[in-house]
Parts: structure tokens; C-alpha cells; sequence
């Protein structure tokens, strides 16, 4: 069972609750070592200066932020000490609004919101955001860090998913399409045929990690001493007419649901 | 830990970056059924204005090096290999061209086999966003999808291995332009039931109402971007500014330049020509936060000082 990481309490108003943070994602990257070839020595790194790749000790590193190419300002320990946020265990729900009007690019990182003894109290929260179909809006600090975050509720629990900041949020507009591109209406109708052939709901358990699976197995063979084969990739077929290449594809979608 | 390609792009000369078309972070082909649509992969995340450089006590800017832990000598690129310590404390080196065997058809390749409608994906598996820009002679099948999947609501399902990492991945067609937002996979989520959180037991009703009226009073119909701004970005300029003003610990180094970020902008700007060469003359990016287009006129500016090997378009 994984730990909580923070407590915390929420404020809705003048409705407050202790709750407790999870993360909710489990890293399963597969780690590796950085290695010198020849020996197979693990390697260290060192900070340096760039122009004359002299070695910098520990105490001797400052930050600094670039104010353009040439020009920056070094922060001084102190000046480090007056940037950290004031510690509060306050996470503060600023809005509530709906979940439509929050794109996706904006979701950083996820975490389960859990009880913090009052679990009536918390399955009270979840039900009555679920019953509103809402989302809150969030801002707290947490380890010296400021975050912004979405509370939201999934299958009767609380979730905050934290946001990324305004600026780093992109979007386009006035993308109208040139004449030579805009496709005919039949390519239209036939390319909405193929994309309803192979309708689906989203069923993440349909899908696994292959290539990190197979990694697992390459590293166990190797560690077995195992000769390992390389494989070459497929040759593509050359590409035909759109429409054409969208009626093969329905008429193989078809044989496929008969097969 | 960083996969070599990526080190060895971090490190190229500063006036390549800047000056030349952008290398992608992933180039390809999307596929559904036969219909094959070449796609070139960008960041859709500007960097934050948080990011801090390193320098000694009197300015000179620092970088990192690799060193060997038994000879205590500088190792460049082509000396590094990647090891995993299994249980039994064994070292297996895999090398790059062992990386690169692990699944070749699927590093080219997105194919989308299923369409599923946007909102079943919860929250919690979005990971990151990625613009695609139109990479072949035409734009003709890049804007066929487009348009059908905003005509279906839908967005394609797929996976991809890029970086000697395989991701799922959303292809969602977003105002006229494809994005492709990974996804976590189901393994990489955790459950309330392995966390403990708890049963739901009965709810009191009351209780729930209480909330529901504290939701309702702070119930609005749109964000507010001024709190979802960069306060930390914001703390950070102001110091720097009253330094600056006063004239303390201000520095002038060379090579302060950050490789990743100007390299993310310049990708940016690179998709905007891309696409309004080839799929709409007023094609305009944004940020949510000002509002305002990102100008095409920084990357030329760059450009003209120091485009060593630019690419004839």
C-alpha cells in the first residue's frame, strides 16, 4: 500500500476537510545506469565551467536567471530563501466550474485525494461534485512549490490532477484550409465510414506497454548470456489515392468482422 | 535518465538550434486502415519562466560533464553505454542498436485502431500534450482526419515508441490542427482500492448538502486565467528586476543559452510555417494566458545571425 505523500486540508468556502495526498501514477519506466563503455564503471558528473572546462565546487555553484543572451542575475542563497511560498496546509478551491471548459493539455500530474479521518465527511465531497458535475479549481503549497489543480471525482473518490500554468498552455486559430486541400465531399463521407468501422470506447486495459515488456525480456536474456538476433524493420507498401486507400480499408475492415 | 539521441540533440551547437529547421522530436507516419498521413512531432508545452541557470561566484556560465568514476577523465557521447542492475546485482549493458531491435515497427508508425469519444478518457491518464504538423508533399490526408474526427467528436487510439519509450497515445484533432497527447497506461495508474482509501459507507445526506451549496456559491461559468498564472515565474522576474535596478550580482556570461527550451520554441514556431505553407495562411498559436500570438518574427531574427546550415524551403 502506497503512502501518502502530503496532508492537507481543503476549503470550499467556509466548508473545510483534512484530506491526504496519493500519487495516483506508478512509475514503471524501466531505469538504466549511465555506464563508461570500457570498463563499465558508472560515470559521475561533473560541473564545469564552459569556457575553459575547469572544474566549479559544490559551494562555489550559483543560480542565476537569464534576463536576455548576454545578461543575467545571480540569486543569492538569501534571495533563494525570500522566492520559497509561505508553508500553509490550505489547499483553497477558488471556483467550481465545469469540466468542459478545461482542455486536457492542461493536466499535469494526477494524485487520489483520501480521507484524513473524517471519511464521511469525504464521500460526502465526492458525491456532491459528482451529483454537480463539476470540477474545482485548487491552489496550494506543498513542499515549498505553489500548484495549481483540478479536484474532480472519479467512481465515488476524489482526484486532483495538478494544471500547468497559463503560458505554457498553446492553441491555434483561424485555421481555415487552403482550396487544394479541402477534400471532396465523398472522401469526407467515405473517411467518417472507416472511423465508425472501428468505433470503440476507451478501454485502457486493451492496451499494454510492448516495447517495455519485450525490453524486460532482452535484458533477462542478455543477463542469461544470451545471443541476441536483431530484427530489420517491415518495407512499406507504396501509397495509393486517398480514396482509394480509404475503400480498401473499410472493404478490410468488413472481411475482418466477417472473419 | 535521458536516452542518448536526446543528449547528443541537447548538445549541438547553439547555432544550429537556432538557426535551421528544427528537428523534430519524433518524425512519422499515422495510419488508419490503408491511409498513411506522414506527421512530424513537436512540443505543445511552452517551457516555464521558472528555469534557473547555473553560474560560478562571478557569472561565468556552467555546464555538466560526464566523467568515469575509476579514471577520472571526461567521457564524451560515443564512450557512454546504458547498464541495468537486475536483482542479482548483475550489470546488463544493452546497446543502442539493441534499443533501437526492440520493436522497429513500431518507432515509425502510429496506427490508430480504435476512435473512441474524447470524454471517456479520464484526467488522470493525460501525460503530455504534442503538436503534429503535416510532413508530406501534401496536406490533403493530415486535413482529411481532421476534419473527420471533429465532424465524429472522436479521437484515434494508438501507440508509438519514440526515445526507446512506447506510448499510448490520443491523436485529437484541436481547432484545424492534429495533437497527440499521450496517455498513461493502465498500469502506470493507481487504484483507490490499492491505496486504501476506503470503502464508501452510507453518506449523510445533509452533509452532502452542505457541500452542494458550498459548491454551488462558487460555481462559475469560466476560468479565471489569472489564477491559473505562473506566480513563482512572476516572484522571480520582479526580484531580478529590483537586482538588475540596483545593480547588484548583475553578470554578463557567455553560453547561457538553454538548448531544450529554445529548442521547444523554435519547434513552435517551425509548426507555424509548416502549417501556414501548407494548410492555412492565418494560422495563428497562442497561449492561454495573454492571449497573444506568438511571433514569427523572433525565430527569422535568429535566423539571420546565425543560420549555418539552413535548410532550402
Amino acid at each position: 500500500m502506497a503512502r501518502a505523500i502530503w496532508k492537507g486540508q481543503l476549503e470550499l468556502g467556509r466548508q473545510k476537510l483534512a484530506v491526504k495526498l496519493y500519487s495516483a501514477v506508478e512509475d514503471r519506466t524501466i531505469h538504466f545506469h549511465l555506464l563508461h563503455a570500457k570498463d563499465l564503471a558508472p560515470v559521475e558528473q561533473h560541473i564545469v565551467r564552459k569556457d575553459n572546462r575547469e572544474e566549479v565546487k559544490r559551494e562555489d555553484i550559483r543560480k542565476a536567471i537569464a534576463l536576455s543572451r548576454q545578461t543575467a542575475v545571480i540569486l543569492q542563497p538569501d534571495d533563494l530563501a525570500k522566492l520559497v511560498p509561505a508553508e500553509s496546509r490550505d489547499i483553497e478551491i477558488t471556483r467550481f466550474v465545469s469540466p468542459a471548459v478545461l482542455g486536457d493539455q492542461w493536466f499535469e500530474r494526477p494524485y487520489y485525494v483520501g480521507p484524513d479521518g473524517d471519511a464521511s465527511s469525504y464521500f460526502a465531497l465526492a458525491a456532491a461534485l459528482e451529483r454537480k458535475q463539476v470540477i474545482g479549481i485548487a491552489r496550494w503549497v506543498m513542499r515549498k512549490k505553489r500548484y495549481v489543480g483540478a479536484l474532480s471525482s472519479v467512481d465515488g473518490f476524489l482526484t486532483m490532477t495538478t494544471l500547468r500554468r497559463a503560458d505554457q498552455v498553446l492553441s491555434f486559430s483561424g485555421v481555415k484550409p487552403s482550396k487544394a486541400i479541402v477534400p471532396a465531399a465523398s472522401e469526407l463521407k467515405l473517411a467518417q465510414q472507416l472511423v465508425s468501422s472501428i468505433e470503440a470506447d476507451f478501454d485502457p486495459s486493451l492496451w499494454q506497454n510492448e516495447y517495455r515488456a519485450r525490453l524486460c525480456k532482452l535484458i533477462e536474456a542478455k543477463a542469461r548470456g544470451e545471443k541476441i538476433k536483431s530484427v530489420r524493420p517491415r518495407k512499406k507498401a507504396a501509397p495509393a489515392s486517398l480514396a482509394d486507400s480509404l475503400r480498401a480499408s473499410i472493404a478490410a475492415v468488413k472481411e475482418k468482422k466477417v472473419a | 535518465m535521458p536516452s542518448r539521441k536526446r543528449r547528443e540533440q541537447a548538445d549541438a551547437p547553439a547555432e544550429e538550434a537556432a538557426g535551421a529547421r528544427v528537428r523534430p522530436l519524433w518524425s512519422g507516419t499515422i495510419t488508419f486502415g490503408l491511409v498513411s498521413i506522414p506527421v512530424d512531432l513537436v512540443t505543445a508545452v511552452r517551457p516555464r519562466q521558472t528555469a534557473l541557470k547555473l553560474v560560478d561566484k562571478s557569472g561565468h556560465a556552467l555546464g555538466r560533464e560526464y566523467h568515469c568514476s575509476k579514471e577520472d577523465k571526461k567521457l564524451d557521447q560515443d564512450e557512454l553505454v546504458r547498464g541495468y542492475e537486475n536483482d542479482a546485482g548483475k550489470m546488463v549493458v544493452i546497446t543502442d542498436e539493441e534499443f533501437e531491435s526492440v520493436a522497429p515497427e513500431m518507432s515509425g508508425d502510429i496506427e490508430l485502431r480504435n476512435f473512441v469519444p474524447l470524454e471517456q478518457i479520464p484526467p488522470i491518464y493525460f501525460q503530455r500534450p504534442y503538436f503534429l504538423a503535416p510532413a508530406g508533399k501534401t496536406a490533403k490526408a493530415y486535413y482529411l482526419l481532421t476534419a473527420t474526427m471533429e465532424k465524429t467528436g472522436r479521437v484515434g487510439i494508438g501507440s508509438f515508441v519514440m526515445r526507446d519509450h512506447e506510448y499510448l497515445v490520443a491523436i485529437i484533432a484541436d481547432h484545424g490542427v492534429l495533437r497527440a497527447d499521450t496517455l498513461r497506461y493502465a498500469d502506470e495508474i493507481r487504484t483507490p482500492e490499492t491505496l486504501g482509501l476506503g470503502k464508501r459507507g452510507k453518506v449523510a445526506a445533509s452533509k452532502v448538502k452542505q457541500f452542494a451549496k458550498a459548491i454551488d456559491d462558487l460555481t462559475r461559468t469560466q476560468l479565471d486565467l489569472a489564477e491559473l498564472e505562473d506566480q513563482d515565474a512572476q516572484a522571480l522576474k520582479k526580484l531580478a528586476d529590483t537586482k538588475q535596478k540596483d545593480d547588484e550580482d548583475v553578470v554578463h556570461p557567455r553560453g547561457l543559452e538553454d538548448e531544450d527550451a529554445e529548442a521547444g520554441n523554435a519547434q513552435i514556431i517551425d509548426l507555424m510555417e509548416v502549417l501556414r505553407k501548407s494548410l492555412s495562411k492565418s494560422a495563428v498559436v497562442t497561449t492561454a494566458g495573454s492571449g497573444a500570438p506568438i511571433s514569427l518574427a523572433e525565430k527569422r531574427k535568429e535566423k539571420k545571425s546565425g543560420a549555418k546550415r539552413q535548410r532550402a524551403s
